[in-house]
């Protein structure tokens, strides 16, 4: 028998069932948080950071990831206040600036209302959201890839830099990536890197109804947990 | 020696050890700890103990080799008793006399007394030497007296009977609420209150629980825990035998670095004591209790020091830190409840049972009681490791017991807490050591240390120094941290090369509030103290950096030039020779001249010149 729990989000009363993490009870309802890292069948790490919210108790309100916070009788959560927009809109830039190249990348700075760049570009292949190695960890049990080296230098390899045996080159890992998606044509190319706001009507739409999920065409881009499901 | 049973029997075998010692008229203390070991202080202990066999003295004479005193700076010290008479630098061939003069006639010898620096004046027993006076010794005083490798030491000093009167007479629930009314909050840097981690933990469901000592102490500069586990582990042990007692753990983890070989040496000898004598094992002392520790080596990851990180570390994973939203007194290593605790901390939980809360309680502020261990570095007169009561102001850490600056100059600020604290300017040397008020002031008591700087210091510098090493120790696994640290870096870089502008301050002010609220654990929750605990007290300093592309201490490479004042400049050469790169010409007894294109700014002229005809501009 699945247990429900009550949670407050934005004001909503939400009947969610007990162990699920707040961002998918918030998605499942419709209530839209940007998120990166997540995917609806593997475990989360908290890495993005995107999905903060502020989590009410006794009045004070704590900063942390819908993601990795489960659902808990009579929680208050606030997925949409000035503070949470702002960090993740801080938070979306330093994401877009560090990888420009891909279209996931720049509909979730999108969907965040980064509008300038104040920091110089950065052309990496890899945001380190850890999708490829927890698909490859957790739902194919192989381990072919993990995670390697400590801060600046940690990146996504095979043990010891080889393909082992036991990767049997499904190709889960490509898809799950965010960086696999071409960047969108307009700007963004090597060396001239800049928002060009073309895609201003989607940019309205998610300032304007920013708190309600309306399935829109940046979620396909990010691969929203919506979409992925 | 036999297993105990009872707590009898290990009175029994205090009151026989010292009946033994009692023929013992001299002890020579030899600090063996790892900044006197540094200073030779093993040499000292060999020419002493032959010099002891030779002249037929080891029956009477006890030679122990200690912990840390503290005073690491005046290495290798030695106190001997009767007569507490404290010799520092100490040197192998005193040793002849140290063993002729003081040991066999009483004489001190006043070529080895300390002197101080700022009066001159001589002070022959540690308890009238200003270091030491201003001081309030609970931890660091009974390392003096104790061989660290000697459980006997240990019991003859009344160890292990706060673990009896545990065993014997309180319960777990009681031992709880005595920590929790004594005010004891964690030593490591979050000041969490112990007492109500413990409840937690007791409280917690399931039937396997874990006790852990964080002894992974990584700040630059800080070495107070090293100096407990090494000088006397045994205390550390039987403060987390109570605590697991209180929780109903069965099994502990002491985590200490590999790079401090010393404190895993003396706590595994001290844990496999501790088993001998049935201290540890099945059925402790005859009771029900049973609880066994085991010494874990870390690999020196500064992460690893966060709670999540070691546990994780500890299972034999990669050690990275978990989501918190859970804590670990409830889902801790293993996923099981686990009660984890600064080696300081666990070291004050003997006397408190002991002497009771009040008696704990009495010492410190409003919010936080006891005494805390400073690591007290930087351009002062006196460094080394100082123990105050909390609520000790700043200025009587930095001037009374520090002793002030050195070389005459004007001390500027104090770095509290490490990387993750802030910095604290002279007009907020009044502020007491509180773990409230230094969090409110925007900086932390954090672990303890404390890095003074005086006018040759640039904050901006500082800044850059701390966010450079917590780049590197940044597990980069949440994007603020890893990608938030490396960009305020590249801002303060730009800024220190002449390349910053204004509204980058604002850009750094913003960044650092978006990583300290968002980041995934502690360390990178606050990574950006430094700068914006700089940025709030020296603005200034960023703003000349920026407007006039000048750094005002003279630190910064690229904002500053050498150059030779021709009327100081007596023309003796010596600069010329010490110039790696060939940039200083001139002829003899002539003015020279620096060369600004081939100059790198390595101050290697500055520092040869005897007439001060170099300066920075």
């Amino acid at each position: 028998m699945l247990q429900h729990v009550n949670v407050n989000i934005d004001g909503a009363n939400i009947r969610a069932v007990r162990g699920t993490s707040v961002l998918d009870a918030a998605i499942e309802y419709g209530i839209c948080i940007p998120h990166l890292c997540h995917v609806p069948y593997l475990p989360d790490i908290g890495a993005c950071r995107l999905c903060i919210v502020e989590h009410v108790v006794n009045g004070r309100s704590n900063v942390t990831t819908s993601c990795t916070l489960n659902v808990e009788e009579g929680m208050v959560i606030l997925t949409n206040t000035d503070k949470i927009r702002q960090l993740r809109r801080n938070l979306a830039e330093l994401l877009v600036a560090q990888a420009p190249n891909s279209r996931a990348i720049q509909d979730i700075a999108l969907r965040c209302g980064v509008k300038e760049v104040r920091y110089p570009f950065r052309n990496e292949d890899c945001v380190l959201c850890g999708r490829c190695v927890r698909v490859c960890t957790e739902v194919w049990r192989a381990r072919a890839i993990g995670f390697v080296g400590r801060g600046k230098e940690r990146h996504v390899d095979y043990p010891f830099g080889i393909r082992p045996e036991f990767c049997k080159q499904c190709g889960n890992c490509v898809q799950v990536c965010p960086m696999t998606i071409p960047p969108c044509d307009g700007p963004m190319k090597p060396g001239e890197e800049y928002l060009c706001g073309k895609c201003e009507s989607q940019l309205m739409l998610a300032d304007e109804t920013p708190d309600h999920c309306v399935w829109c065409k940046l979620g396909e881009g990010f691969t929203c947990g919506r979409y992925v499901q | 020696m036999p297993r105990l049973n009872s707590f009898r029997e290990l009175e029994h075998l205090r009151e026989l050890l010292r009946e033994q010692r009692q023929g013992i008229t001299t002890t020579v203390m030899v600090c063996g700890g790892t900044g006197c070991q540094a200073s030779r202080s093993q040499d000292v202990i060999d020419a002493v103990r032959d010099e002891l066999s030779t002249q037929g003295l080891d029956q009477s004479v006890r030679l122990c080799v200690t912990g840390c005193h503290g005073f690491c700076e005046q290495g290798p010290v030695m106190i001997i008793e009767p007569g507490n008479v404290f010799y520092c630098h100490v040197s192998p061939a005193d040793a002849f006399e140290i063993v002729s003069q003081t040991v066999m006639k009483g004489e001190v010898i006043e070529r080895l007394l300390y002197t101080d620096p700022v009066s001159g004046e001589i002070f022959q027993t540690e308890a009238e030497i200003p270091f030491y006076r201003s001081q309030d010794r609970q931890l660091l005083s009974k390392n003096r007296m104790i061989d660290p490798c000697s459980i006997e030491d240990y019991i003859v000093a009344g160890g292990y009977s706060a673990l009896t009167k545990v065993l014997y007479g309180v319960a777990p629930d009681n031992i709880i609420k005595e920590i929790e009314l004594s005010g004891l909050r964690g030593r490591g840097g979050g000041g969490f209150p112990t007492g109500r981690k413990w409840k937690e933990c007791r409280e917690a469901p399931g039937d396997e629980k874990y006790v852990i000592c964080n002894a992974d102490e990584g700040d630059p500069g800080a070495y107070m825990d090293r100096c407990v586990l090494e000088g006397n582990p045994h205390l550390v042990l039987e403060g987390m035998m109570i605590g697991a007692w209180a929780i109903g753990a069965r099994k502990g983890y002491v985590y200490v670095r590999n790079e401090y070989p010393l404190a895993v040496k003396h706590s595994r000898i001290a844990v496999e004591q501790a088993r001998e004598l049935g201290l540890l094992g099945k059925n402790i002392l005859g009771s029900s209790f049973s609880f066994d520790v085991d010494i874990a080596r870390g690999g020196g990851a500064f992460v690893c020091g966060e709670s999540t990180a070691l546990m994780v570390s500890l299972e034999g994973k990669v050690g990275e830190p978990r989501p918190k939203d859970v804590h670990t007194v409830i889902d801790g290593l293993y996923h099981k409840p686990t009660t984890l605790n600064n080696v300081e901390t666990w070291a004050n939980v003997p006397s408190i049972i002991l002497n009771g809360a009040s008696w704990f309680a009495s010492k410190g502020t409003e919010g936080s009681k006891g005494t805390k261990i400073l690591a007290l570095t930087g351009r002062i007169k006196n460094t080394g490791l100082v123990e105050v009561a909390m609520g000790t102001p700043i200025s009587t850490v930095v001037f009374d017991i520090g002793g002030g600056a050195i070389d005459g100059n004007m001390i500027k600020a104090v770095q509290t807490g490490g990387p993750s604290g802030g910095c604290l300017p002279l007009d907020k040397f009044d502020l007491p050591v509180d773990f409230d008020v230094l969090s409110e002031a925007g900086s932390m008591v954090g672990s303890g240390g404390m890095v003074v700087m005086d006018e040759s210091s640039c904050m901006v510098d500082v800044a850059k120094y701390f966010l450079t090493f917590l780049q590197d120790e940044s597990c980069g696994k949440c994007l603020p941290c890893r990608v938030g640290i490396d960009r305020m870096l590249e801002i303060i870089t730009d800024i220190t090369e002449g390349r910053g502008r204004l509204e980058q301050i604002d850009l750094l002010e913003e960044l650092a509030e978006t990583v300290s609220l968002t980041a995934l654990c502690g360390l990178g929750k606050t990574a950006p103290n430094p700068v914006l605990s700089t940025l709030r007290y020296f603005r200034s300093e960023y703003e000349a950096h920026i407007n006039e592309k000048k750094c005002p201490a003279g630190v910064c490479k690229a904002l500053i030039t050498y150059w030779i004042d021709p009327d100081l400049c007596t023309g003796c050469g010596v600069c010329v020779q010490g110039c790696v790169h060939q940039a200083i010409t001139g002829g003899k007894k002539q003015p020279h001249v620096i060369d600004t294109q081939l100059c790198q700014k390595c101050g290697i002229c500055r520092s040869e010149c005897k007439f001060d005809a170099i300066l920075i501009t």
